[in-house]
């Protein structure tokens, strides 16, 4: 047993998975399935770092914004109508959350590094936060098939980028959104996604790909380019088809974009110019 | 008259009793941090910092010291410098966030509480460590002691230099990665260490 939880698949993947579709599965029919996003990522961060807040470093800055996300999420939902302002506001936020979490280490770098980090970060976590909840939260599957590419190449071009830790949260992210996704797939009805997953998954798999870029070496235009995976998640599938057949669809055309991303992280390690 | 050497002799006391502390600043090249730790289980892994700064002061007739050491935490290595057909190296990977966390914390420092003495010379320097942001009192055993003329400079210089090895636990500093059985928590520091007098 002490072998099974030791091992790095469990925690990135087979508990985070188990955890998050016992939350949809007990939590969905109250339009609160989303939470089985914090609860995967809770259970990677419970296997890899522990929950420990001081010094508040950017990698706990990064959780606990994946903790605040679902909590602001659920505001959005239940407490304000989704609008176009309200999307653009939580990108907004999200971006001045990512600049909290990593200004102190970019404004180490010498300047021309430091701009290239905080706008590729901008960008990348602004985009995908305004993007998913503009065009992916009205659709759980869309949104489920998002952050299950999402998730799965975060963590793998974070692995790339030398980082394991950042990888395990990336992938536990992935796991959880397959766990959001299969009783959709079964059952052959969509649930609700709304911004509790969809700024829950979008936001810290956003923060936990500029922390493999900032504070190890993932390059910039490997986050700009997982920063596109949700658009994959947003092509046209039958409408007619089953729920099944959309989620796999739009689960491989997020797939697509992502393995761009890891193509990249794995082609080039040090940049296109290193 | 003899109040004059009275009072001669008792503003010169404290300069006698300052002049029992020598002082000294750690040589870069000759004083190296190893450590070593569990891997995986089957065998154990050694790695160094390079060029720690620092300075150490002694009072033989108190008995008392101090000891100060920066270690550059980027100057990490343990013998795998070059990715061949890797992706990355195993040093890359010690000084991201999942282990040193170079980018966040630059150094690492020890800094003395309090120094044992076995006879004349210092026995134990107790101490707090800061890794990680994070403080935690180390011991420190100084199993290797000796001072006299440096004999590269023909005595000109005054040195003193030697080994000494402590343990902690990474987790204490919230280093938690790999626990509890790819990468051993429990780490050994060996330290070789020199030092000039000033």
């Amino acid at each position: 047993m002490e072998n099974l939880l030791s091992n790095p698949a469990v925690h990135a993947g087979v508990a985070p998975f188990v955890v998050a579709l016992i939350f949809v599965l007990l939590l969905q029919h109250m339009r609160l399935g989303g939470l089985a996003v914090v609860a995967a990522f809770c259970t990677a961060v419970y296997f890899v770092a522990g929950f420990t807040f001081t010094p508040l470093t950017a990698t706990r800055k990064i959780i606990l914004l994946g903790f605040a996300a679902p909590i602001i999420g659920l505001l959005a939902d239940f407490a304000f109508k989704p609008t176009r302002i309200g999307a653009a506001v939580l990108a907004l936020c999200a971006a001045a959350g990512a600049l909290w979490a990593f200004w102190p280490v970019i404004a180490q770098k010498p300047a021309a590094e430091a701009w290239l980090l905080g706008i590729s970060t901008l960008i990348a976590i602004a985009f995908l936060v305004g993007f998913a909840l503009l065009y992916l939260a009205g659709d759980s599957v869309r949104a489920g098939a998002a952050g299950l590419g999402l998730g799965l190449a975060t963590g793998i071009t974070a692995i790339l980028g030398a980082s394991a830790s950042y990888g395990s949260y990336g992938i536990a992210l992935g796991a959880a959104a397959g766990a959001f996704l299969l009783p959709q797939m079964i059952a052959g009805k969509k649930s609700f996604a709304g911004a509790t997953f969809t700024l829950s998954v979008t936001l810290t798999a956003g923060l936990v790909a500029a922390g493999a870029m900032i504070l190890a070496k993932l390059a910039w235009y490997t986050l700009l380019v997982l920063a596109l995976v949700p658009v994959g998640a947003r092509l046209p599938v039958p409408g007619k088809a089953p729920v099944w057949l959309q989620a796999v669809l739009l689960s491989l055309y997020s797939f697509i974009i992502g393995g761009v991303a890891c193509a990249l992280a794995w082609r080039f390690p040090d940049g296109i110019t290193g | 008259m003899t109040k004059l050497a009275i009072g001669l002799l008792a503003l010169t006391l404290p300069l006698a009793a300052a002049a029992e502390v020598e002082s000294y600043n750690i040589d870069p090249y000759h004083t190296v941090p190893y450590w070593e730790t569990d891997h995986v289980g089957f065998a154990t892994i050694r790695g160094r910092f390079d060029k720690p700064t620092g300075k150490f002061s002694i009072d033989r007739a108190a008995k008392t010291g101090t000891l100060e050491v920066v270690i550059q935490t980027a100057t990490l290595s343990t013998g795998d410098p070059d990715r061949d057909n890797r992706k990355r190296t195993r040093d890359e990977h010690l000084r991201t966030a999942d282990f040193f966390n170079v980018v966040e914390f630059p150094t690492l420092t020890y800094r003395s509480t309090a120094v044992k003495f076995k006879g004349d010379d210092p026995e134990v320097v107790e101490g707090n460590m800061t890794l990680l942001g994070v403080t935690r009192p180390v011991l420190l055993k100084i199993l290797r002691w000796k001072c006299g003329p440096d004999p590269r400079t023909a005595g000109k210089r005054y040195q003193c230099g030697g080994n000494a090895t402590g343990t902690f636990k990474r987790s204490d500093f919230g280093m938690k990665f790999g626990l509890p059985t790819a990468i051993g928590d429990e780490v050994t520091v060996w330290m070789s260490f020199y030092g000039f007098r000033t």
